[in-house]
């Protein structure tokens, strides 16, 4: 028994390498206040975890702590890409003058926490290590949210999405009781194995759907979404970039794993589901982003519908559909905290629309940077979001779900019109004050550098995730 | 519904005894009331009060930190009871769950979360 354990410890080496800097950043915290030790430690220990966790990837596929936790090529993935979310959003959160108010060491601590919750919530292959992930994630997001508490805004955003996140975590667990209740088991295998021929009893489906709603408010689908936008606007925009980004991966992730492994003989309910879901997502996140005039609340509803093309590749409920799935969130996350990091490297003037007006004029680079990211989520070609959104529209054409494919597209284009704005105030607009924004801190031009050139990458060789993006 | 007996039985007894001890305090007991002893005891705070007001943040520190401790003894009475068949893993991980709280209770004495000022 011993062994056995030893072994699943070595199956958690990422989360150990974050939860270790996170524990000793915890008791330094006082004396590393004010210095660049604690951005500098999590960037570190994001680069140690991401390494390890690319190393796993062609490992053989281990189970470990009695069948709690799995390594295989789809945890490491997304692993690799919540590591990768964690440095970026780490760098963002670098200030030229060491901000004692914003980023404190327990600033870091929550991101590190965060990120290993996460990590441990795609390796879990039983319900309660999956819902404990989660919620080590979800508190940690409530207090980054909330963590500027002179700010009104930041408070009123930390209780509302603490409220409505609450309600989701216990819809979710819910939902984990029931299914316990009809399979007597909360282990993926033992539920597909119990699950098997069951049919569909009514009690079952509640269980179902309650599982699911739990897991759709994480990535904030349609009609779970409300807290989105609001947490997203009180947050600092660091924050903000990484909850649009690390979390939803991880929630598309467990969202794969559950609907293929635990609930495989449910195929047909769960992509009922999920084409609701997904539908709703793009749909309402598309339109609503017409009307907003704040630029981290457009970007909210924009992953808002991001989250629903992504689930266009888990409706099929077929490794291929996860396939697409995992590259749409590995290209989503990078473009997305490109586009936050934006608004993070233009300060106050970043979190209105019209801070935008005449950008080019002022600071070229930065302008053209932001063209790329906005380019990239609207889906054209030669940007990483072509890619994205091809292999998932590809993917529900081929599950026989044209309507979907053809809603999808239809709102590809209104939401053109969405990120063109954006682009239209930047070159075709006269600024709005003379003064041109300060030079953001290296670190953020770096963070912005790395997302664009994954961004450049993924549109050109679109294949090059193909090695990797293997749902075992 | 035998095996059930037993708990309503407890069930009975034990608001049977808690109800007459009351009766029986409320009865014989020598009543000599002041402004103090009449007002209703919750921790510190008047019960009735009119919610804008300001609370004393203290309280709740001292809340999140009893949890802390709390949460750690209720582990520790299930690990004792099953220590001999768990053996050394057991010990190991215990004392991995107990750094990790204790982590967290330097940083709050560090922090001077402990100091009443």
């Amino acid at each position: 028994m011993t062994e056995q354990m030893l072994l699943g410890v070595t199956l958690l080496y990422p989360e150990l390498v974050l939860i270790g800097a996170a524990l000793l950043m915890l008791l330094l915290a006082r004396r590393i206040r004010g210095t660049r030790i604690a951005p500098t430690l999590t960037v570190l220990a994001a680069l140690g975890a991401g390494l390890l966790a690319a190393l796993g990837l062609s490992a053989e596929s281990a189970t470990g702590f009695g069948g709690m936790i799995v390594r295989d090529s789809y945890s490491q993935f997304f692993e690799v890409l919540i590591a990768a979310a964690l440095a970026l959003g780490a760098l963002l959160s670098w200030s030229d003058e060491p901000d004692e108010d914003a980023t404190p060491p327990e600033y870091y601590v929550l991101l590190l926490l965060a990120s290993s919750g996460m990590m441990l919530a795609v390796s879990a292959i039983d319900l309660m290590t999956l819902y404990l992930g989660l919620e080590l994630t979800t508190i940690c997001s409530y207090v980054l949210v909330g963590l500027r508490v002179e700010r009104p805004a930041a408070n009123e955003a930390a209780i509302k999405y603490f409220l409505m996140g609450s309600f989701a975590s216990a819809l979710l667990l819910f939902g984990i009781s029931l299914t316990y209740g009809l399979t007597g088991t909360t282990d993926f295998a033992g539920i597909a194995a119990a699950l098997d021929g069951a049919g569909t009893s009514p009690l079952l489906l509640v269980g179902l759907g309650l599982v699911t709603a739990g897991l759709a408010f994480k990535i904030a689908a349609v009609p779970f979404h409300s807290w989105a936008p609001d947490a997203y606007q009180g947050a600092s925009s660091p924050v903000a970039a990484f909850m649009a980004s690390g979390p939803k991966a991880a929630g598309l992730a467990v969202i794969g794993r559950v609907t293929l492994e635990a609930f495989e003989h449910q195929a047909e309910f769960m992509s009922l589901i999920l084409i609701s879901l997904a539908a709703l997502s793009i749909l309402v996140g598309s339109l609503l982003a017409l009307s907003q005039t704040d630029m981290k609340r457009l970007l909210a509803y924009s992953s808002i519908a991001h989250a629903g093309y992504a689930l266009l590749g888990l409706c099929a409920g077929t490794a291929e559909g996860a396939t697409a799935t995992m590259t749409y969130a590995f290209f989503y996350v990078f473009m997305t905290i490109g586009a936050f990091g934006v608004v993070v490297a233009l300060g106050e003037r970043g979190e209105r629309l019209d801070g935008y007006r005449g950008l080019a004029a002022q600071r070229p680079a930065l302008a053209a940077i932001m063209l790329l990211f906005l380019l990239a989520l609207t889906g054209i070609p030669l940007t990483s979001g072509f890619t994205a959104k091809f292999v998932v529209i590809l993917a529900a054409v081929q599950a026989g779900e044209v309507p979907l494919a053809l809603l999808a597209v239809a709102c590809s284009i209104v939401s053109a019109f969405i990120y063109m704005r954006v682009c239209v105030l930047m070159y075709m607009s006269d600024p709005e004050d003379d003064q041109a924004p300060a030079t953001p801190p290296r670190m953020v031009t770096l963070a912005l550098g790395l997302a664009a050139a994954v961004t450049i990458v993924g549109g050109i060789l679109p294949g090059i995730l193909s090695e990797w993006t293997v749902f075992p | 519904m035998n095996e059930y007996m037993g708990i309503a039985v407890c069930f009975l007894l034990a608001g049977g005894l808690a109800g007459l001890m009351v009766l029986l305090a409320a009865k014989l007991g020598p009543k000599k009331p002041s402004a103090e002893k009449l007002a209703p005891f919750e921790c510190g705070k008047d019960p009735i009060d009119i919610p804008l007001g300001r609370l004393a943040i203290r309280f709740y520190l001292i809340a999140i930190l009893f949890i802390l401790f709390d949460v750690e003894v209720v582990f520790l009475y299930p690990w004792a009871v099953v220590y001999r068949e768990l053996g050394m893993l057991g010990l190991v991980e215990m004392s991995v769950f107990l750094g990790v709280l204790l982590v967290g209770f330097v940083y709050a004495w560090d922090n001077k979360a402990l100091e009443w000022k």
